[in-house]
């Protein structure tokens, strides 16, 4: 009896750091920080963890997007002087110079930033969902379907679908099909990912076969379709692209606790609070949603679902799953290679997808062999 | 007959019989193949050609397109579906696929290059698509003996798709610098039979010949290198210098075949995975119904890609991807992958 008033002065002691003063009392985790503020009304105060390493990186790559997107703007077959682009961003300066800023090039690097950021999230959700960093929407087939459907609306097979609902469709089915086959075996592993491969061929083969059956000029309306450039945007496409950005970023956001949870094993994650299967389907269908539209404004260019995720798990700590460092990554991505795509060869145009096939070749290749490959479980 | 049973043609009835069944479809695709076509030179006006009357232009269509258009697809059927069982007996690996590994890519990507450099002669585009697929080969059997990923099949192609998926994009971007070379290959590089002369068939029988021989030296020991290497050694093989003949046999025919019909993959991961569905797993066996069973999945697809879309034409390559695909999700599906 004689100990309790120790330790009744102790336990309230520490009740009145949990409660109160908790700026003073609680120590931020190694490499966070902490924000904490008062909510009216509530005695203890609300708090944020923020990852130093995470918050840093997307920083840097902000600041990296940032340059690179006054480079596009400046660069091309016409250059105009790196002074010269902000106002004419903003309306002032030769004629010349707004129209190319203004009519030309924004609309292009406004597209480059959405299609690049779509695909960096929906690689980085498909690679956590299959904990498997190949598992990427452009290598497991669905930019393939998506291709496929957006083609066959595009030479119309009597489906008069806009392109972008026929890509969501594709890529739909697509995933349906490598996951249905996959079934059997799990999401784990390479048997996943040759499966997607095959389904993918499948889907290549169809659009040859759309493609094949229509008069040349269909034909050289759907090619976009077939290589991934942003040459020709289909109009409506980028505004849907921005509204199911904008939805898919906040879906991921709201699933990042999840997500850094199903990185491990299913039972962990169980025991762990998180319904396995519930988000799984979430995650499953925000990355279908965002590879469908972003497949429907500049075709397969999937490989930057690869490469942004990439960049992005370099960067970030490796506690999180890094969704916002993703989009930033892919639209840098996107824009640079865009960048380099109209640059290079000018005249002559390089599609942007074959930019991102020369470059994220070497990397998949590296990523499979290199002596202990590191996978993402 | 002793020459025969050491090569595998054992006096097994079951295989005579595949092979026998297998030659009477050949001979009928062959025949479907010659009496069919987009154009309007019907079955009625062919079968009057081959039975030695008919009007000139029907004379002329099939001597000058479709008779050459046959034998050009006798001949890559053979040569894709030899390489790829080659390929994946010596690599032990049911997906190992010349189409798959990146080894018709790297023929495509060194035929582009040379036409961007200026050249344009058959013979050349023949020797130049085999060294291509030469590099190609060793890229993937390097790629396999380093990483260890020979001993996966599956990380294996998935190697060999990102090598292609590479080789293909540096070809599209060889040709976007290029045009003349772009439309000189634009028919070739998506795989196709058609418009193929006798000529080109015979700039490629001297390497199709050494092909041969060396399939003919090598199947034994390959039988018994599907033993394993210390089998193979017991009995008195060498495992190095088998490799190494195979993946020159393997670079000659998957080079052959791409110079004349442009990169085709899948036939020489259905083919040989037929041959060994109708006659069991020993390679000499398997390598015998390889010849029926090539020519008759690319003559087939050669028909119905003409037909499918008269009076237009399809890339062979489609409808080989159609039908080699599921085949390909069959064979990573099923529960414990076959090792070779």
């Amino acid at each position: 009896m004689r100990c309790d008033a120790p330790l009744e002065s102790q336990t309230r002691q520490r009740a009145a750091e949990v409660r109160g003063d908790a700026q003073a009392s609680v120590a931020a985790p190694e490499g966070h920080w902490r924000l904490a503020w008062l909510v009216p009304g509530d005695a203890a105060p609300c708090s944020l963890l923020i990852d130093r390493r995470a918050f840093t990186a997307c920083l840097l790559l902000l600041a990296a997007l940032v340059a690179g997107s006054l480079a596009y703007l400046a660069m091309g077959s016409s250059a105009l002087a790196p002074r010269a682009v902000l106002p004419a961003l903003l309306g002032r300066g030769e004629m010349m110079a707004v129209f190319l800023v203004q009519e030309l090039r924004l609309p292009r690097l406004v597209a480059a930033w959405l299609t690049g950021a779509a695909f960096g999230v929906a690689g980085c959700l498909m690679q956590t969902l299959a904990r498997n960093r190949l598992a990427t929407p452009g290598i497991i087939g669905i930019d393939n379907g998506a291709t496929a459907f957006a083609v066959a609306s595009v030479v119309g097979l009597g489906v008069t679908l806009a392109p972008p609902a026929m890509a969501l469709a594709g890529a739909a089915t697509a995933a349906a099909i490598t996951f249905g086959l996959a079934a059997g075996g799990g999401t784990r592993g390479y048997r996943f990912i040759v499966a997607g491969i095959g389904v993918g061929a499948v889907f290549g083969a169809i659009t040859q076969l759309l493609l094949a059956k229509v008069s040349i000029d269909t034909a050289n309306a759907a090619y976009p379709w077939t290589v991934g450039t942003l040459n020709a945007r289909p109009a409506g496409a980028v505004t849907l692209l921005a509204i199911g950005l904008a939805f898919g970023l906040a879906a991921a956001l709201w699933l990042i606790r999840s997500l850094s949870l199903l990185r491990f094993s299913d039972a962990v994650a169980t025991t762990l609070g998180i319904p396995v299967a519930r988000r799984r389907w979430q995650v499953l269908v925000v990355s279908v949603l965002l590879t469908g539209l972003a497949v429907a404004v500049a075709g397969p260019v999937g490989l930057v679902g690869l490469i942004g995720p990439e960049i992005a798990r370099s960067l970030s700590s490796p506690r999180g799953v890094p969704v916002i460092a993703s989009a930033l990554a892919g639209a840098l991505v996107m824009v640079l290679a865009d960048l380099a795509g109209r640059v290079l060869l000018a005249p002559i145009e390089i599609p942007v997808g074959i930019v991102t096939a020369v470059v994220g070749g070497p990397w998949l290749l590296w990523i499979l062999l290199r002596p202990a490959s590191r996978n993402l479980a | 007959m002793l020459a025969m049973q050491r090569l595998g043609f054992l006096p097994d009835r079951r295989l005579y019989r595949a092979m026998a069944s297998l030659l009477v479809l050949l001979a009928l695709v062959c025949l479907a193949s010659l009496l069919l076509g987009a154009g309007d030179v019907g079955p009625a006006r062919a079968w009057s050609v081959l039975m030695g009357r008919g009007d000139p232009e029907a004379r002329f269509v099939l001597d000058s397109l479709r008779l050459p258009r046959t034998l050009v697809g006798l001949v890559v059927g053979v040569a894709l579906g030899v390489a790829g069982a080659l390929l994946q007996a010596v690599s032990r690996n049911p997906l190992a696929e010349p189409g798959l590994l990146g080894v018709s890519a790297g023929a495509a990507f060194a035929v582009a290059l040379a036409l961007v450099l200026g050249a344009t002669a058959t013979t050349l585009r023949v020797g130049v698509a085999q060294l291509g697929a030469m590099a190609g080969c060793l890229c993937v059997m390097g790629v396999a003996r380093v990483s260890g990923a020979g001993n996966d099949p599956v990380r294996l192609v998935l190697a060999g798709a990102a090598l292609t998926g590479l080789l293909l994009s540096l070809t599209s971007l060889l040709l976007l610098f290029d045009q003349r070379a772009a439309d000189e290959i634009r028919f070739w590089i998506v795989g196709s039979l058609a418009g193929r002369q006798l000529e080109h068939l015979f700039a490629l029988m001297p390497s199709l010949l050494v092909a041969a021989a060396i399939v003919l030296a090598v199947a034994r020991p390959l039988a018994a290198l599907s033993l394993g290497e210390r089998v193979a050694s017991g009995l008195g093989h060498r495992p190095d210098l088998i490799r190494v003949l195979v993946i020159v046999a393997v670079a000659l025919l998957v080079g052959a075949a791409t110079a004349t019909a442009g990169p085709i993959a899948f036939v020489g991961l259905v083919v040989p995975f037929a041959a060994r569905a109708l006659a069991g797993p020993d390679i000499r066996r398997t390598l015998w119904l390889c010849l029926p069973l090539g020519p008759l999945m690319v003559i087939t697809a050669d028909i119905i890609s003409r037909l499918l879309v008269a009076p237009s034409e399809l890339p062979l390559g489609v409808l080989t991807a159609l039908c080699g695909a599921p085949v390909l999700v069959a064979v990573v599906r099923a529960r414990r992958m076959p090792t070779l």
